[in-house]
């Protein structure tokens, strides 16, 4: 399709603009290095988004700050005694045992006060910036759909192929996840039940060239593609297995998740399932008047609570459970103070939870701090970004390395070793990524050397075939940041060199073509 | 798929009057793109009326009366008359619940209406423009969206001016709550980034080409002052714009060199059409609405090739005109380059196309009660939603994605959902006995449609036809026949004109009808799922 064929055909001739040099990297090092190690490859991604903006304040307490929470919501604080103690100085909501259990079992990371700079309170930018991962608003691609790009440019042309015969990713319901948006299509293929093959009526077309004839393409191909994905979910729930008995059937994000227990355990090699919850703007009677452990919020929070400790219990009897990671997001949290109307309005950062057994497990970031006098129309200020998260799952949960990672956001991106208890760590990590390359390869006249410095010497030369030295590039300190280092290639006969790196801890050795 | 650079570009990049030959492909196309879902007689009638006249026609507006009172939880208008000039109810709740599903099922009922006339498609079109989600007072919503009907072939700059300090607007994004003590930029940045001049490259810090963040900035506190009087009133009769000097700002406003420094003065409730007359001095306007026109009805990729020939042209036939949108539009659909064959079939069907060009171009309309329409209305207005098309309600002030994001644009109406759901309505319309509220039904109309086809009793002419009305660039010979082999159910074609002839004969008699409606069920449920007949 369009936009594809248009940084294809500008990589080759220039570089400089940042999407070029993204390409570029893709297609002069190609699967090396984007070729995960293994262990990364069946592993899975649940996001469960909660739709409305979630107030973080009812749901981890800060029981630290309660005597003022309750100057701040008296009318919609949750008694004291009510709350269910973990970590020491936080509580979760009374209707949270299931989420309270797997705290206590090793399986529930609480990240605090996540969001991001200059919080925009309106549903859809907010939810634009957190399924984009960006802040740009003329940024249309989800933060996994671009992840997705780096290694699948055409799709959806040509897939599933037999390399990749499954969704990469899918949405339970009815709409595509903007977060899977992707170049040139969505990453996400809806899902309503696993056990229903789409059974579309397949219809060839006749590209004729024109507009038209691509839209037939594309049709014809996204009812093919709906069939294929449809057949092989299908397939898969079918000999799937889903063990636990914590399961409520009238809870259906319970009964979301049972589906998707089937489809992993099915042998789907989908990557990220996502799935939705609903009303969470809770601007009015968000708890009972008479009970404020009782409401809507309370409904809320006990059908996440009980349907995520019974999909965790599942993985486990499964033996799944290093296989799965879950996360939760919600577009913002709710303001400090509760409104006349026993609700609260829209507000800054909030809480995120992650659960599986791969987790360092934490409470990460302090409580945040609740003033003491009444305060309108404040939300929490961010502590931790929440485009942190997702750079830190896509690194340490899927192998990503950190080059492209950090090119898939635009903000300096800050780690946070969220991961753990599973057999890949982050020193292993930094031993398996390469971390130099040149592009473009082959070059002509000139060339680029992206390296990571170490803060340590580092002497770098273009040998030939021979061993010799051809042409001295640099020798000295390297401050502990990428650098790009530009290679003139004047004067060097046609022909393979090698591009050779010695630091003190390593050497590195890189091919490089001139033309 | 095919690479930009190798997709035909159109031959014609004239927007002189088209002097080729008028028959049913020009007329059908012109149709498709300024209806929902043209007739087989329609079609006709418009090829014997020759462009014209037939553009002419098209571009007036059809009165339309006021939504009307139909569910026993209105507390205030009597049903079957209309509330949009009553007070509001003493527990607004019921009577707002009751006012929403009325203005809904009214929605649609105008687009069944099958008037030869574009209204209903610039109605839509200036609704994903301006994006308004429906107020919690009906009156303001339906105020707004007669606002968008009665300008909607009329003066861009006034319809501006009437728009700043709409009701429905100014609590949609928050100019009611704009005043000199806590500025709000809501509207004023749509005002300029989406509404008139349109946001270019960033060249600095702020400076987005056609204007700055200290344009906003000023912009807003030209705009301050104005409140919604009336909301929820159970006294007055509407809701109105007030405008209190208290709240306005009563400083002199400059906007930056990007309009020529222009200077507001202190001018009260007028202020704000200073402004606009201002923001109306620069060309980009036109250029930027133009461009939004030519994607509503031409094609969604606008190449440099358009940028550079066509769009000047539509542009200045616009600042020629003083922002009358008439003459663009008449000068569009005459001319050469809208008839370019290579830009039919550019526009995958947004929902509201998909189900009225099943609904309409099968000529069926409810047939019940007011009240009982209306039900089965509102099931249409929920089935768009579903398909991502709700019509008072777009996704963002930015309108619908399918009409700004690069690069899907329409096919996001066709995604690996909505396909399955587009199939899942267009079978329960033509086969699966249609939308059913309390027993009313209303799906395709299968009888009429085909006995409004040029030759109902000749299989081969009824697959002509409906190729006709529902694929912008024909079907080929082998799908043809295959649509040709459920119309005769497999037997030779003389068994359909007898299977007709017999209906003909008795056309009371089930025995006689059924047979035929079930055949042309089946056709039309299987040519619905073609993807020849998701483009218009």
């Amino acid at each position: 399709m369009k936009r594809r064929s248009f940084v294809r055909n500008v990589s080759l001739a220039s570089a400089g603009v940042p999407f070029v040099f993204n390409n570029m990297q893709f297609e002069a090092i190609g699967k090396k290095l984007f070729t995960v190690p293994k262990a990364f490859e069946d592993r899975v991604l649940v996001i469960i988004r909660l739709n409305g903006g979630n107030d973080g304040l009812n749901t981890v307490v800060p029981i630290d700050q309660y005597a003022n929470l309750t100057i701040q919501r008296s009318n919609i604080i949750l008694p004291e005694t009510s709350l269910l103690p973990i970590g020491g100085n936080n509580g979760l909501h009374p209707v949270m045992t299931g989420m309270a259990e797997m705290y206590n079992n090793g399986n529930l990371s609480i990240i605090q006060n996540v969001g991001y700079p200059d919080q925009n309170r309106s549903h859809f930018r907010s939810m634009d910036i957190w399924t984009t991962g960006s802040l740009e608003p003329t940024e249309t691609k989800g933060w996994l759909g671009s992840n997705f790009s780096v290694d699948h440019p055409d799709y959806p042309d040509g897939y599933p192929n037999i390399d990749f015969p499954d969704p990469f990713a899918i949405s339970m319901g009815y709409e595509v996840s903007a977060t899977c948006q992707g170049l040139l299509a969505n990453f996400s293929h809806t899902v309503v039940n696993p056990f229903d093959a789409a059974n579309l009526p397949n219809s060839a077309v006749t590209n004729d060239g024109t507009y038209y004839g691509d839209h037939m393409e594309y049709l014809s191909g996204i009812i093919a593609q709906t069939n294929q994905y449809g057949s092989q979910i299908s397939n898969a729930a079918n000999v799937g297995n889903s063990l636990s008995s914590l399961y409520d059937p009238n809870n259906p994000l319970a009964e979301q998740l049972r589906n998707v227990a089937l489809m992993i355990s099915g042998g789907l090699q989908t990557k990220v399932y996502i799935l939705n919850v609903n009303g969470y703007d809770t601007h009015d009677n968000q708890v009972l008047e008479t009970d404020t452990t009782q409401g809507v919020h309370a409904d809320l929070m006990k059908r996440v609570s009980d349907a995520l400790n019974a999909f965790q219990d599942d993985m486990i009897q499964l033996g799944l459970e290093k296989r799965v990671l879950g996360m939760t997001f919600s577009e913002f949290g709710r303001q400090i103070a509760s409104n006349a109307s026993i609700g609260t309005d829209h507000g800054d950062a909030a809480p995120l939870f992650l659960f599986g057994d791969c987790l360092n497990q934490s409470i990460y970031g302090p409580n945040p701090e609740i003033p003491s006098i009444p305060i309108n129309q404040v939300g929490l200020p961010m502590q931790i970004d929440f485009r942190d998260i997702y750079a830190s799952i896509l690194r340490f949960w899927f192998g990503v390395d950190e080059t492209t990672v950090n090119s898939l956001f635009e903000h300096t991106v800050t780690y946070h070793n969220i991961i753990g208890g599973c057999e890949l760590s982050v020193d292993e990590l930094s031993r398996i990524e390469n971390t130099s390359f040149v592009y473009p390869n082959p070059a002509e006249m000139q060339t680029t050397l992206k390296i990571d410095g170490d803060g340590g010497m580092v002497l770098i030369e273009i040998v030939d075939l021979k061993g010799s030295c051809v042409k001295f590039i640099y020798e000295g300190t390297l401050a502990k940041v990428t650098h790009h280092i530009p290679i003139e290639l004047h004067g060097l006969e046609k022909g393979i060199y090698r591009i050779i790196i010695r630091k003190e801890s390593k050497s590195e050795s890189i091919q490089l073509l001139k033309v | 798929m095919r690479l930009e650079d190798e997709i035909e570009v159109p031959v014609s990049l004239s927007m002189d009057p088209y002097a080729g030959s008028w028959g049913t492909d020009q007329a059908a196309h012109l149709l498709r793109r300024t209806l929902f879902g043209p007739t087989f007689q329609q079609i006709q009638d418009s090829v014997a009326l020759g462009m014209n006249n037939a553009v002419d026609q098209l571009l007036t507006l059809i009165p339309t009366p006021p939504p009307l009172t139909y569910s026993p939880d209105e507390a205030v208008a009597p049903f079957g008359q209309t509330w949009v000039t009553s007070v509001h109810a003493a527990d607004p709740l019921p009577t707002e619940g009751a006012r929403r599903g009325s203005l809904g099922a009214w929605m649609m009922e105008r687009l069944n209406k099958r008037e030869y006339s574009i209204q209903e498609k610039m109605c839509l079109f200036w609704q994903n423009h301006f994006a308004a989600t429906d107020t919690f007072d009906s009156r303001a919503t339906y105020n707004y969206h007669e606002l968008i009907r009665t300008h909607a072939l009329g003066n861009f700059k006034q319809f501006i001016k009437d728009m700043s300090n709409d009701p429905c607007m100014l609590l949609f994004l928050s100019g009611a709550s704009n005043n000199q003590f806590s500025p709000n930029e809501n509207f004023a940045r749509e005002l300029l980034e989406l509404y008139t001049i349109g946001k270019g490259p960033q060249i600095g810090p702020g400076d987005y080409t056609t204007y700055k963040e200290y344009d906003i900035l000023e912009a807003s506190k030209i705009m301050t002052g104005w409140t919604v009087a009336g909301f929820l009133s159970q006294v007055e009769t509407n809701t109105s714009a007030v405008f209190n000097p208290i709240l306005h700002d009563p400083t002199t406003k400059t906007l930056s060199e990007h309009f020529d420094f222009a200077v507001i003065a202190a001018n009260g409730q007028d202020e704000y059409a200073d402004l606009i007359d201002v923001i109306f001095l620069q060309n980009e306007v036109a250029n930027f609405i133009c461009k939004k026109i030519y994607r509503w009805f031409v094609n969604y990729d606008i190449t440099q090739v358009e940028e550079d020939t066509i769009i000047p042209v539509m542009a200045s036939t616009f600042v020629a005109n003083n922002y009358e949108i008439l003459p663009v539009l008449i000068q569009l659909f005459k001319s050469e380059h809208f008839y370019d064959v290579s830009l039919r079939g550019t526009i995958i069907k947004n929902p509201l196309e998909h189900i009225f060009s099943i609904l309409n171009s099968t000529v069926s309309t409810p047939a019940y009660n007011f009240d009982e329409n209306y039900d089965l209305y509102l099931f249409a207005y929920n089935g768009a939603a579903v398909l991502g098309m709700n019509y008072a309600t777009p996704p963002s002030v930015g309108g619908w994605t399918a009409y700004y994001q690069a690069p899907a644009y329409s096919r996001l109406w066709a995604n690996s959902s909505f396909i399955k759901l587009r199939f899942d309505i267009s079978d329960l319309l033509s086969v699966a006995g249609g939308i059913n509220v309390n027993g009313n039904t209303w799906g395709v109309n299968h009888i009429d449609f085909l006995d409004g086809l040029s030759n109902p009793s000749s299989a081969v002419d009824v697959i002509d036809d409906m190729v006709t009305v529902f694929c912008p660039k024909g079907l080929d010979a082998f799908k043809k026949l295959t649509l040709k082999g459920i119309l005769t159910n497999g037997l030779p074609d003389f068994e359909w004109t007898i299977q007709y002839n017999e209906y003909l004969a008795d056309p009371t008699n089930p025995a006689a009808v059924d047979p035929v409606k079930l055949r042309v069920a089946l056709t039309l449920s299987q040519l619905f799922k073609m993807p020849e007949f998701q483009a218009l």
